[in-house]
């Protein structure tokens, strides 16, 4: 649910920008949504289609780009691919000591005009 | 969303001091919606899902960025929550300097986070000043609760919403006389999805999860066990009627958090509580140090 709330701060963001940069309009915005970032990416997509309508997203190209996670086993210390935050290390079963990719959930760029 | 009409107040939340508001039984302004025509809600809003889309693009080997007269690509990488991790650390900036210690309790609905603040405020004034900001989605009944036991508190009704967030905090802080060296407790919504996403300031997290919930909760809810200092395990004294495993929840939890204190309370008998207290007294009163939320804080 909390999807939507990150839907607006996007909105809001890329309002923010668009003045600083005395943009007309956003024509392109890219964000990055990271597997393991606690955001559902097609939960946020919904979101951000219902919500851009008058907003200065209204005509923007939305791309995402879906991070996968990753993790560094405890044990053997390789790094593994992570879709969910239970992951273990296919090799040992081990959880990771440290969580190395998928946290992301950030606006890459504006194109503006 | 409202419960009388259903309809949603969109990012609409309210503030409410119990001193100074009257809450009637339905305070809801109802203002004609406005619904854009006849309700075919057309977007023009186009969707990628490249995996690795960029505005640099190869042709035939060669790379070149794309560079129209009239546009501008802003390299942003910027974090979404940004803005309230920046409410967040002016929160925590405020705290520190009122020497306050302000902790976010979290827990899905019905772990009896209120009734342990209840006892705890009963325990502790007036040796120790205590406030409290309480999230629900509606009703003033949790800070009612709070004011019977002794402590100030103030509500936020978040309406639709389903977590606190930094700026709401901010808002309720204005309005709540915080006494210097306080310990300032915000229950947030019951809800163990959404909050763990939001920084609200705090130094210390404190998940609450009861004997009655099922001893997955901390796989079934990872990111908010990850993001969590402290986790009480409340209504111990139901352990004998019930088949919960304390012993294999901590280790549920621990093998996601290392670092994650435990201690078994029953805030209706008072065990454990006692060690709770000793917790809270321990805790750097006024200086946030240190303080880092296992997940989703601005790493900055």
């Amino acid at each position: 649910m909390h999807e939507f709330s990150m839907a607006i701060e996007v909105i809001n963001l890329a309002q923010r920008e668009a003045v600083k940069n005395k943009a007309n309009s956003i024509q392109k915005i890219t964000i990055e949504v990271g597997d393991l970032s606690g955001v559902d990416a097609d939960a946020f997509e919904s979101a951000l289609g219902l919500l851009v309508k008058d907003s200065i997203l209204d005509q923007a190209l939305v791309t995402l780009i879906r991070t996968p996670g990753l993790g560094r086993c405890n044990s053997c210390n390789d790094e593994f691919e992570m879709n969910h935050r239970m992951a273990t290390c296919p090799k040992c079963q081990c959880f990771p000591s440290e969580i190395s990719g998928g946290e992301e959930f950030r606006v890459v760029s504006l194109t503006v005009a | 969303m409202c419960e009388t009409c259903g309809c949603g107040e969109s990012g609409e939340f309210r503030i409410h001091d119990l001193h100074h508001d009257h809450l009637p039984e339905h305070e809801h302004h109802h203002h004609d919606h406005e619904h854009h025509g006849d309700h075919n809600h057309h977007h023009d809003h186009h969707h990628e899902h490249d995996y690795e889309h960029s505005y640099t693009h190869e042709h035939d080997g060669v790379t070149h960025t794309h560079d129209h007269p009239d546009q501008k690509v802003i390299n942003l990488n910027m974090d979404i929550l940004s803005e309230n991790n920046k409410l967040a650390r002016l929160n925590r900036r405020f705290f520190e300097g009122r020497k306050v210690l302000c902790l976010n309790l979290v827990s899905s609905p019905g772990s009896g986070k209120t009734t342990i603040l209840e006892k705890t405020i009963k325990a502790l004034i007036p040796s120790r000043k205590i406030a409290v900001i309480e999230g629900d989605q509606q009703t003033l009944l949790d800070a009612e609760r709070i004011e019977k036991s002794g402590a100030p508190a103030i509500q936020i009704n978040t309406g639709s919403g389903c977590h606190l967030d930094a700026r709401m905090v901010e808002l309720a802080v204005q309005k709540l006389e915080i006494e210097y060296g306080s310990v300032l407790f915000i229950e947030n919504v019951g809800n163990l999805v959404c909050p763990a996403m939001f920084d609200l300031g705090e130094f210390k997290r404190v998940v609450v999860i009861s004997v009655t919930e099922g001893e997955d909760k901390p796989l079934k809810y990872p990111y908010m066990f990850q993001s969590s200092h402290l986790c009480l395990i409340n209504k111990s004294d139901l352990l004998p009627y019930v088949d919960f495993d304390t012993e294999k929840t901590i280790s549920y939890a621990r093998s996601l958090n290392p670092k994650l204190e435990f201690i078994l309370v029953s805030a209706r008998t008072g065990e454990g509580m006692e060690q709770w207290y000793e917790w809270l007294e321990k805790q750097p009163f006024g200086s946030a140090q240190g303080t880092t939320l296992g997940f989703a804080q601005d790493k900055t």
